[in-house]
């Protein structure tokens, strides 16, 4: 008798195993990898979804759904009743958000249940699409891989060559928070084909604002001193006549191997000062014009001048839209609490009355192979 | 009577036994809770806690040297008299009790939130309850073992939380003292709290082996708590920008959200599934307090019945009152004073009691 005690109390616990019992297998799962916001032509929210088909009678590896739905959980209900297996959300690699809902203010609560539900991954990628979401999440190139891959692999291999933000959904949380800095995502486009096109700069509480092409998403990243796996630019070092050059024989490139930007700051008459100081150290990776047209030590000063106009360029646009995407206002937040506390409310508007100085220090490493 | 044989526990074991009672479930939310009253400042609450509670811990193994051989019952026995004794065993064996039963009730909680959403709090806790009681029955040397095995075990997880700080913001932490001293100091009353668990010191002082090392175990693994919190603490203000920290309410939990392995993704569910062990070093010892006590008050030869009725008492509790984190936290509220009272206020009443009453003897036998 008392040797039974044990079994019995063993057995009834594994009864009483419940949550092994439900477990679906991976085929009647519904692994939803792309998951699309966007707002159709009427203003009603869509939802677009789309996953991989595991059945072997299937002729395509993946299928999509667009479904017009009131929330995110809610579209849940649609695309269980559009596809085979239970709709789950825990894979969703990329998160589409098309630019129509970008313009609206206060698009950003649509994403409650992403960070309430703890199934949802928080390294989603969050990517704007320039022009409706459907036209990217039906986009079937056939000669890539899936395309929740390749979206991911295109926004990682910028991120890794400086060009572009992760834009998780936890940066973007952070980033729509933060009273010191305004959020930046990646942004994809459909022309013909899928392309990464560059960041999209949007307001405090997400609103878009403007986007940034490709080479100025590089000087943006300099600038927030991000370290990165490689920072390369192709700048013109003087100008040229445009009619006769085919060619572009003023342009040449650089890979920097050490970027190092310090930002200092200051209070002065009411206004915010900042010192912005990038020293890289460069290799020369192309030249197109002749090595007698610009003398080696005049060289690094063209480079320099160009430089700095690029970032000061890029700043003024900035400070134009009242935002910041750099972060300035974490420094001020640091060095100066009390006066960045007056104003934390509407920061990009101090940060467009404040006063900014970019000085470019370039040291060249190396010429390259041949002279 | 619970027999506590004399020289039992070693220094080590007396060290992790204090440690994982301050090292628990608290951890989870700490950092929101700091922030919310002293923004990235309360880090330096921690510290403040960590003086005042090694002072009152410093001082329980004082009060307890004057009466070496006994618990803090049999002290309290020698000095007023049997029926005192009696209340005071009532008073901590109920205070184990509701702080035992709360950090219990909360692990479940957060173990059907986090990972097994839709399995009920019934069976967590049954489940939970079986090697509980298997190791509650035992006496307190089982229970250090248990304490320092499961802290070797589980030492290495704070390696989780380098990666977030690949994407940390030190910026957050400048200014240091931004709004003034008022803000830290009053998150102190939430760090005092971190640290609480320091006074089963009361009813371990007799259980040790090297007793005249008592003081420097104690501020060792009072350190060694400090380190823990510190280290995370600052990790979350770093990882979080100060203005969005008070949205997560586990912000502990929600960084791991962030780690991503080649081979392995959410990592705070394996991180929590792990954590339980640690919590189990604070519900263990605070359940065998619980039935010490009431075995002291019963002068009961075994207390392994007391174990039984106890687990099932939870289990019946759970069963007809739906639980919540909001009770759970009004709950703890409500035992916060009692906390206070007993680890910090009681011990100084008490020293200076004992300490006036051994001088008046001592002039007296002149």
């Amino acid at each position: 008798m008392k040797r039974s005690v044990p079994v019995l109390v063993s057995l009834l616990l594994v009864i009483l195993l419940s949550s092994c019992g439900s477990k679906p297998p991976l085929e009647d799962l519904t692994l939803a990898l792309i998951l699309g916001v966007d707002l159709d032509d009427k203003n009603n929210l869509t939802f677009y979804e789309l996953n991989p088909v595991f059945s072997k009678g299937a002729k395509k590896g993946l299928e999509a759904y667009g479904v017009r739905a009131k929330t995110i959980r809610d579209s849940r209900r649609l695309f269980d009743g559009l596809t085979t297996g239970e709709v789950t959300a825990g894979k969703i690699q990329v998160l589409l958000v098309g630019e129509r809902v970008l313009e609206q203010a206060g698009w950003f609560s649509i994403l409650d249940t992403v960070y309430r539900n703890p199934n949802f991954s928080m390294n989603t990628r969050v990517v704007a699409v320039k022009g409706p979401v459907s036209d990217v999440i039906f986009y079937n190139p056939g000669e890539k891989p899936e395309l929740s891959l390749h979206i991911k692999a295109v926004i990682d291999k910028s991120y890794d060559r400086a060009r572009a933000v992760k834009g998780t959904l936890q940066e973007l949380h952070r980033e729509v928070y933060e009273k010191g800095m305004t959020p930046i995502i990646s942004e994809v486009k459909k022309k013909k084909k899928l392309e990464y096109s560059g960041m999209a700069l949007l307001y405090n509480k997400g609103k878009y604002a403007a986007s940034l092409d490709v080479p100025e998403s590089t000087l943006l990243l300099v600038l927030k001193n991000e370290k990165r796996h490689e920072v390369t630019m192709t700048i013109p070092v003087f100008p040229i006549d445009k009619e006769k050059d085919i060619f572009h024989k003023n342009e040449m490139s650089i890979q920097a191997s050490r970027v190092k930007t310090k930002i200092k700051t200051g209070y002065k008459n009411n206004t915010f000062h900042f010192d912005v100081k990038v020293n890289m150290n460069v290799n020369i990776m192309e030249r197109i014009f002749p090595e007698d047209k610009v003398k080696k030590a005049e060289l690094v000063k063209l480079m320099e001048k160009e430089l700095q106009k690029q970032f000061t360029d890029l700043i003024k646009k900035i400070q134009k839209k009242k935002l910041d995407p750099i972060g300035f206002g974490l420094y001020a937040r640091a060095y100066h609490y009390e006066q960045f506390k007056k104003v934390d409310n509407d920061w990009g508007k101090a940060l467009a009355e404040s006063d900014i100085k970019v000085s470019v220090n370039v040291k060249v490493n190396a010429y390259g192979a041949v002279k | 009577m619970v027999k506590h044989n004399k020289n039992q526990l070693t220094f080590m074991q007396y060290i992790f036994l204090i440690h994982g009672v301050q090292a628990g479930v608290g951890l989870l939310a700490l950092p929101r809770e700091l922030a919310e009253i002293a923004g990235t400042d309360g880090w330096i609450s921690i510290i403040i806690g960590y003086f005042l509670s090694t002072a009152a811990g410093l001082l329980i193994i004082q009060v307890m040297k004057k009466y070496p051989n006994g618990t803090i019952l049999d002290l309290i026995t020698h000095y007023f008299g049997k029926w005192v004794g009696k209340i005071a065993a009532l008073v901590f064996g109920l205070y184990f009790a509701f702080l035992a039963s709360i950090i219990f009730i909360r692990e479940c909680l957060f173990i059907q939130f986090w990972i097994l959403p839709q399995t009920d709090l019934f069976i967590l806790m049954l489940l939970l309850s079986i090697p509980t009681y298997l190791i509650v029955r035992n006496n307190i040397k089982i229970i250090a073992r248990y304490s320092q095995l499961v802290f070797f075990m589980t030492a290495w997880m704070i390696f989780f939380y380098f990666p977030p700080l690949k994407e940390a913001h030190w910026l957050h932490l400048l200014p240091v003292v931004k709004e003034g001293w008022i803000p830290i100091f009053t998150a102190v009353k939430i760090t005092i709290f971190s640290f609480i668990g320091f006074e089963i010191t009361f009813f371990l002082y007799p259980s040790l082996q090297k007793k005249h090392k008592a003081s420097s175990g104690f501020v060792i693994a009072n350190t060694l708590t400090l380190s823990i919190l510190l280290t995370i603490t600052i990790v979350i203000f770093t990882f979080f920008s100060p203005d969005e920290i008070t949205q997560f309410k586990e912000p502990t939990i929600s960084v791991l959200k962030i780690v991503e392995f080649k081979f392995l993704e959410r990592v705070e569910i394996v991180f929590l599934s792990l954590y339980i062990f640690v919590i189990s070093t604070t519900v263990l010892p605070l359940m065998y307090s619980t039935v010490f006590c009431l075995s002291q008050l019963f002068g009961a030869q075994n207390h392994s019945k007391f174990v039984s009725w106890y687990l099932l008492l939870n289990l019946v509790y759970i069963m007809f009152i739906t639980q919540s984190f909001d009770r759970n936290d009004h709950l703890s509220k409500l035992v916060q004073p009692i906390s206070l009272f007993l680890a910090y206020v009681f011990p100084i009443c008490l020293f200076i009691y004992v300490s006036i009453h051994d001088r008046v003897k001592r002039r007296t036998n002149l």
